[in-house]
């Protein structure tokens, strides 16, 4: 009863406001300048590269040592060997245990982590700004002198394998195996996850055999960011790395991703909710048109107050954290969206998936959306390259793609060159949804019904 | 008012201090301004003092579901203008519902502080929600319940759960996420009362930091918040916790896990306390980083976990909260583990924090704080800063505190640290939640 009087009050509110003018924001002042942080850097006469950039006030350094080489140079019956390869590195150099080394760098007020991914590994530290030389000299022991200790093997395997069941219990992680092995078939970049026999089957030998064809300065880059001696760090880059072999050249599998409109289901009883992974091969960041797709994914689905976040979430309710994006590899681009929905709404959500794709392919933006969505990517640009982590990231972005420095000095000016137009052209020619792959994960006995929604969302038009 | 240049002092080669200005408006409000002029970007912070611990009883999981509202329309912004504002003027936004506040907070291009501050204070002078937003919002909030705890496996373990086992006081104890008839039952005249009772200036802070002039900074606050009325608090609740004097192990089945987990907690000596500092360094002794006694003992030496996590207060850091807490350690283990294994390694390191540290033991726990401060104070866009300000002044009425926190650690000495960990740190001060694995394997 009380809740009635209540919304009386609301809709004498919306009414009275329907006359008074609401207040317009208050637009705010001049833009400042930004520039990009300088960056310093040379090539030793090994082949690697340093790149240093002086950022900030606060007394803090982020050392990278970014090797272009991971999960993308394992063969179909090693996956994750490079993992095992990169744990073992971390438990030792021929001079100093893993004890030794936690204790060293946790001194300079930070640790080491060495993150293996599908084209990179990052052995890396964040530590107190003087201790910046320190840090770099431990990083080229831990890369090149490891000792790779047989003692410990064994129990890192037992990790791996722990580390593997958790995450083929998560729903995400299943879809996104099966969704980029949709579309990357054979190749490396479409294999996630390895076997327990796989892991089982690694060796100390097959361990150093990977380190030793796949580690080297020419395929390195390190990079210094925030507040730290230009001279002492530039020496002991120097002195660290002079010495480290030069090894093999870089070298990035050749790859294309499948276009395929499959459509694949994994069981997950009861459960109470679909994940749903719906995407496609893209264009690559070399091509000219990259920032128009950038521009018309965060429009589409790739922010908060997209089109497709706002229908399914904010409309619907059918999900808390839809998303899109790119994922960008070298030399293969991947779009999708990805969300969690009310298992009941799995086809619901697909529909009005399909149908914001198709308007935008019918009918330009206006004006005024497209610059809203504009200016929230040249803002988050800014915060991008507004600390040390961000910085390191960007410059390593253009490395592993093959990039000129003009993919970030002119990005804001190509942000704002996209017209209404050409995102509407971008998604005829990009977003087809009768073309994407689809992985549901969820409960199958209620998906039959949601999956011929889906067949009639291809043929809306 | 404090301010300080961030020199390097005379003690250690990288110190770090940091500006900060703190005044009240007529109505209340709490105001803590910081210049950062590294990007030209400014972070706003408004905080709430309303965490989930006190909300209605009958209505779990309220205070967050208040908080997806706040983004559901105020007087001059409809529903998804306060969203689109934000990012069409180059900012992101966001919210969070924590033990004992609610936050909002943008990252803004330097220039568009005035426009962040004008819709701040918008929605601080009232909602206009429609049961149409209200029921959409709660659909997202079990969407949301659902994928981060009902569809995971160790869904909600530890961070929902421990505070349930570890804890007596209602307040403390219940599930703050909600239980989803109590997130359905909830109702428009709900809504009303919680943003009346709680949603006043003089129950709140707002932090800015970044690249912006004080002047300007305090006209727009006056002018966007001045004339908002103050509000009659209500009396706040009894929050406190009894003394542990027994240890508690409880066993959780979990549907979707297929390998067992611990979590152990110990409670808490009282916030900003001489003990509770100590218990900020034994936290980075024994969890955090690889030279930490835990990583040691049950990952480098046992190989029982491939990591272990670990901290005080799981939903955000030792400085932002201010009831009852837990230190905590969860880790996820093989089935031929048994878990007194476990804690038998555990109890190991504990005994060495109760009779035999040293000054170098310390004096390395100090660095790896302050190196964590630092960025805490520095990093992620300023909203680290404007979190510790806004806290400081809501809990402390003093968010100059800021700056002495370093000062409060190197304060702490052995003799400190071995009493602390004697009577903190003591197994009967102890809640153990087992996760006991019942999915098939796959």
């Amino acid at each position: 009863m009380k809740k009635n009087i209540l919304s009386l009050i609301l809709a004498l509110a919306i009414v009275a406001q329907a006359f008074a003018q609401k207040q317009t924001p208050p637009a705010g002042g001049t833009p400042k300048d930004f520039k990009l942080p300088a960056k310093a850097g040379k090539e030793l006469a090994n082949g690697l590269h340093s790149s240093l950039v002086q950022y900030g006030a606060l007394p803090k350094v982020d050392v990278q040592l970014i090797i272009k080489t991971g999960n993308m140079h394992c063969a179909a019956n090693e996956v994750w060997l490079a993992d095992l390869t990169c744990q073992l590195m971390k438990e030792g150099t021929t001079s100093m245990n893993f004890k030794a080394i936690s204790k060293k760098v946790a001194a300079m007020g930070g640790e080491i982590s060495i993150f293996n991914g599908m084209s990179n590994v990052n052995i890396s530290g964040s530590v107190l700004s003087e201790f910046a030389p320190e840090l770099i000299k431990v990083i080229g022991d831990i890369v090149i002198n490891p000792a790779f200790p047989a003692s410990e093997i064994e129990r890192l395997k037992s990790d791996l394998k722990r580390q593997l069941t958790v995450q083929k219990s998560v729903p995400q992680s299943q879809a996104s195996e099966k969704f980029f092995q949709t579309i990357y078939k054979d190749h490396p970049y479409g294999r996630l996850y390895p076997t327990e026999e796989m892991i089982n089957s690694y060796t100390l030998d097959k361990v150093k055999e990977f380190y030793t064809k796949n580690f080297g300065a020419k395929r390195s880059v390190i990079y210094v960011a925030g507040k730290f001696d230009d001279k002492a760090v530039a020496q002991a880059i120097d002195e660290t790395f002079g010495k480290w072999i030069a090894g093999p050249e870089v070298n990035f599998p050749a790859v294309t991703p499948v276009r395929t409109n499959e459509i694949a289901v994994i069981d997950r009883k009861d459960a109470p909710q679909t994940t749903v992974m719906l995407g496609t091969p893209t264009i690559t960041p070399k091509d000219k048109d990259v920032v128009a797709l950038q521009v018309t994914n965060s429009l589409l689905g790739g922010s908060f107050g997209s089109r497709i976040t706002s229908n399914i979430r904010e409309d619907k309710g059918y999900t808390y954290s839809p998303f899109s994006t790119i994922q960008d590899r070298r030399g293969a681009s991947v779009w999708y969206e990805q969300a969690d929905v009310t298992s009941k709404d799995t086809g619901n959500s697909l529909q009005e998936i399909a149908k914001e794709i198709r308007k935008l392919q019918n009918e330009a933006p206006s004006k005024e959306e497209l610059e809203g969505i504009q200016r929230y990517m040249a803002g988050t640009f800014v915060l991008q390259n507004s600390n040390p982590g961000g910085i390191i990231n960007q410059l390593n972005f253009l490395d592993l793609h093959g990039l000129e420095d003009s993919y970030l000095t002119d990005r804001v000016k190509n942000i704002y060159a996209v017209t209404p137009e050409k995102v509407s052209q971008m998604t005829k020619d990009h977003f087809k949804y009768e073309d994407m792959t689809l992985v549901l994960v969820g409960d199958k006995k209620l998906l039959e019904k949601q999956i011929k929604q889906h067949e009639a969302a291809k043929k809306m038009k | 008012m404090y301010s300080c240049n961030p020199k390097k002092s005379d003690e250690s080669a990288s110190s770090f201090k940091v500006p900060v200005e703190y005044y009240k408006l007529k109505n209340g409000l709490k105001v803590a301004l910081s210049q950062d002029k590294t990007a030209p970007t400014v972070a706003v912070a408004v905080y709430y003092n309303i965490g989930f611990r006190i909300e209605p009883k009958d209505r779990t999981g309220f205070a967050h579901l208040f908080e997806h509202m706040m983004f559901q329309g105020s007087q001059n912004l409809g529903k998804k203008e306060f969203i689109k504002l934000v990012q069409s003027n180059g900012g992101i936004l966001n919210g969070s519902t924590r033990f004992d506040f609610t936050n909002y907070f943008e990252v803004m291009p330097a220039h568009k502080l005035e426009t962040a501050l004008w819709a701040e204070g918008d929605r601080m002078k009232g909602l206009a929600i429609t049961q149409d937003n209200l029921t959409n919002q709660q659909d997202v909030v079990k969407n949301e319940v659902k994928v981060n705890v009902l569809n995971q496996p160790y869904g909600g373990f530890p961070w929902l759960d421990m505070p349930q086992y570890a804890n007596e006081n209602w307040f403390n104890a219940h599930n703050f996420y909600g239980d989803l008839k109590d997130l359905d039952s909830a109702k428009l005249e709900d809504v009303s009362k919680f943003f009346k009772t709680y949603y006043s200036p003089n129950n709140a802070s707002i932090a800015v930091v970044g690249d912006f002039e004080i002047k300007d900074a305090k006209k727009w606050i006056e002018q966007y918040f001045g004339e908002i009325p103050k509000a009659d608090l209500p009396a706040k609740p009894d929050i406190s916790e009894p003394k542990q004097e027994k240890e508690k192990r409880f066993t959780k089945e979990d549907k979707l896990a297929e390998k067992p987990a611990i979590a152990f907690a110990y409670k808490m000596p009282e916030r900003n306390s001489p003990e509770y500092y100590a218990m900020g360094l034994i936290d980075q002794m024994l969890v955090q980083g690889q030279d930490s006694k835990l990583f040691l003992a049950l990952v480098q030496s046992k190989g029982y976990a491939g990591s272990v996590n670990g901290g005080i207060n799981y939903l955000g850091n030792m400085y932002n909260y201010s009831g009852p807490m837990v230190w905590m350690a969860d880790l996820i283990y093989d089935a031929n583990v048994s878990p007194d294994s476990i804690l038998s390694q555990v109890d190991k390191a504990v005994a060495e924090l109760q009779t035999n540290i040293t000054q170098e033991d310390l004096n390395l726990a100090v660095v790896k704080i302050r190196s964590k401060l630092y960025d805490d104070l520095g990093g992620s866009f300023g909203i680290g800063r404007a979190d510790m300000l806004a806290c400081f002044a809501l809990f402390d009425d003093d968010p100059s505190r800021i700056n002495n926190i370093e000062e409060e650690f190197k304060k702490v000495t052995p003799e400190l640290i071995q009493k602390t960990a004697q009577e903190y740190l003591r197994s009967t001060n102890r809640t153990i939640i087992i996760v006991d694995p019942k999915a098939a394997k796959q």
